[in-house]
């Protein structure tokens, strides 16, 4: 075996700001990331805790692959009872801290409790020597730009952090955890948006971790010189196919059109498939804008060979933001009306500076704007709201706490929400298939469950095609790679068998997926989830978008074949993410 | 008559076909014909300027095209297939 074998994780105790290093257990050796935080909020959470109490758990832990040479396998999980959906929920990032994290061995961090005062901050200091709980009082209240410009001053260079803006602290349900990249600016970019779990975070008085790996060389493998050469026939089939596609090349924003011409741009609180704007919204303004502006495309962590993120810089040449991603030009430009994707650029900045999920954020605008609050296509008010959230006015944490807070608030009916949460982009009336993941997924309405981009597809295959593609995304998110590495089963199970030094199968890796799935519908029965949850909302029932008229018309039953597992087919395991 | 093979994604205004016979000249021909026929396909496939949408990607019995090769003849028994590049996002 290699060093996975000294492998350890870390309990924080917020109540009484205590850490305790624990030999990491046998019996979880082959969970990472997503099935690792299912597993241990079923075992250790109670599904009918309060959130924001003191019982909900915090899980933050890297895939299984995280912190090896293989590329773009440094992705964290972020884990909890959400505060959105009331259920499970894990979203995650990119960045530097969950390999960092396995460098040190660390396979995962567990944070209970809350401390009596909730004025009070702290840190978390972790290093290959130590990890403890400090006050940080002093960061209290600040973005998140500030703060990591601050603390890169006083850390090492070597240290990566993990953090929450002015929207977690405040416990919002629309709150992010932020990531720092791998650059030397070591900006706090990557967020694990979805569920609010910056809230949960802030509700344990944490404002940040540092994850300092100093010199500590990436894990070893139980057989490296294989997983040496499978990472590199990886890689260099990667870069010779998929790594050749446009978005690899220019990003997540380059797929504004072709998304707008499958009706799936989301236009005025998703009243419209497509969206009049769709030039000034395309990523490849953003492309253009490189060669005067500067900025560019970048690795948002070490070793990762995708390298799909922008760097946007504004007229002056000046940094922006990073990455401003195909679902934020979305849901915070075309679905509030906003026509310029420098205006988006903006929101995106503020969202992350604030600590917020750009989806959540973006469908919760569009909601007031439809209501009557504001204009479509106000940029100027939209970036006004967001500042609101900041300073904590009524408004504002409504719309911080979600389309669902903010169509309640407004008494207004129009809200695209499944289990709480907004849709993404990706819209379920000409895509079916994503639907049924909406519907059945744990995670709610999350195209990162088991996105199927294909509105052509019969209805007699679209819960498989769900399924498989939900398999297969969790699958990825308990690895550790990032979904755009496109791996399949099959790869996946390699990579795993040459680090662990023993085999792991193909329908290993789909039944711990599974099994994660299980999990994590057994958490949220137990947190009183029912049928009912499942159900799409009235208004993509009714609301008809594009000349086929596409609406949710989907059965009960045929969203609910997807519950049941289909046997095994070939595509199941050779398959890659869409 | 060549074939143009459609991806399931973009089979709604072909109204489920996957295999269309044209009468057609071109590559680009192929792709009128198919318009002519199903309103709403040509502009999945080709942008305002008469280019390929960034990620379409075309194949001529298995060979893929030039992004400007649009003009490339084709013979009566040619197949034409479209691929949809990417997703994600």
């Amino acid at each position: 075996m290699g060093d996975a074998s000294g492998d350890r994780l870390i309990r924080l105790d917020m109540s009484n700001q205590t850490a305790i290093v624990e030999p990491y257990p046998e019996a979880w050796k082959l969970l990472g990331g997503r099935a690792l935080s299912a597993r241990i909020l079923l075992e250790e959470c109670d599904p009918s805790c309060d959130p924001l109490g003191p019982d909900n758990i915090l899980v933050l832990a890297p895939g299984v692959i995280s912190g090896t040479s293989a590329p773009t396998s440094g992705r964290i999980s972020v884990g909890g009872k959400s505060p959105l959906t009331g259920g499970i929920k894990e979203a995650n990032a990119g960045g530097n801290p969950g390999q960092d994290l396995m460098k040190l061995g660390y396979r995962v961090v567990i944070a209970k409790g809350k401390p009596a005062d909730p004025e009070r901050r702290y840190a978390v200091d972790i290093t290959a020597d130590e990890v403890k709980v400090i006050p940080a009082d002093e960061h209290k209240g600040k973005w998140n730009y500030t703060l990591i410009s601050d603390l890169v001053k006083t850390y090492s260079k070597t240290a990566s952090f993990i953090s929450v803006g002015p929207a977690g602290e405040m416990q919002l349900s629309g709150a992010s955890v932020a990531c720092t990249d791998a650059d030397k600016h070591r900006r706090p970019a990557r967020h694990a948006g979805r569920g609010g779990l910056g809230a949960v975070m802030g509700s344990k008085g944490l404002k940040y971790l540092s994850v300092d790996p100093n010199k500590r060389a990436v894990r070893k493998p139980a057989d490296g010189k294989a997983f040496n050469a499978l990472s590199k026939k990886y890689t260099k089939e990667y870069i010779a196919g998929p790594g050749q596609e446009p978005f690899p090349k220019w990003g997540t924003s380059a797929i504004v059109t072709e998304a707008n011409n499958l009706y799936t741009f989301p236009h005025k609180n998703r009243v419209e498939g497509r969206s009049p704007d769709v030039e000034t919204l395309d990523g490849m303004r953003i492309v253009e804008s490189f060669e005067e502006r500067g900025g560019g495309m970048h690795n948002c962590m070490t070793g990762c060979i995708v390298k799909c993120s922008n760097i946007v810089h504004d007229a002056d040449g000046n940094y922006k933001t990073s990455a401003l991603e195909f679902e934020t030009l979305t849901l915070l430009g075309s679905n509030c009306g906003i026509a310029s994707w420098e205006d988006v650029a903006d929101l995106d900045r503020l969202c992350d500076e604030i600590g917020l999920d750009t989806i959540e954020t973006g469908a919760a605008v569009a909601v007031y704007m439809d209501s009557g609050g504001m204009e479509f296509g106000d940029a100027s008010g939209a970036k006004r709201l967001l500042k609101e959230i900041a300073e904590g006015t009524d408004l504002g944490r409504a719309i911080g706490n979600g389309a669902d807070a903010i169509g309640r608030r407004q008494k207004h009916p129009r809200v695209a929400t499944l289990k709480g949460q907004a849709l993404p982009a990706w819209d379920p009336r000409p895509l079916k298939a994503a639907g049924v993941t909406y519907c059945t997924s744990p995670m709610g309405a999350d195209h990162t469950a088991g996105l199927v981009v294909d509105p052509g597809q019969a209805q007699e295959d679209i819960a498989q095609a769900s399924q498989e593609s939900q398999i297969l995304n969790t699958a990825i998110d308990a690895s550790g790679f990032c979904q755009f590495l496109m791996l399949n089963l099959e790869e996946i199970g390699q990579f795993y068998s040459y680090f662990l030094g023993e085999s792991v199968t193909r329908e290993q890796i789909a039944d711990i997926a599974w099994q994660c799935m299980q999990d994590e519908w057994e958490f949220n029965r137990r947190a009183g989830f029912g049928p009912k949850d499942d159900e799409m909302p009235e208004c993509m029932k009714q609301d008809a978008i594009g000349p086929a008229k596409f609406v949710w018309d989907v059965p009960s039953d045929v969203v609910a074949a997807a519950y049941k597992r289909f046997e095994a087919r070939d595509e199941l395991f050779t398959q890659r993410p869409s | 008559m060549p074939v143009v093979e459609v991806p399931s994604r973009y089979r709604i205004p072909t109204q489920g076909e996957g295999q269309i016979e044209v009468d057609a000249r071109t590559v680009r021909e192929c792709i009128t014909a198919v318009e002519a026929r199903y309103p709403g396909f040509e502009e999945l496939i080709v942008d305002a300027k008469g280019g390929l949408h960034r990620f379409v990607r075309l194949f001529v019995n298995g060979d893929e095209l030039a992004r400007d090769a649009l003009d490339t003849p084709v013979a009566s028994d040619d197949k034409v297939a479209i691929l949809a590049a990417a997703a994600g996002g």
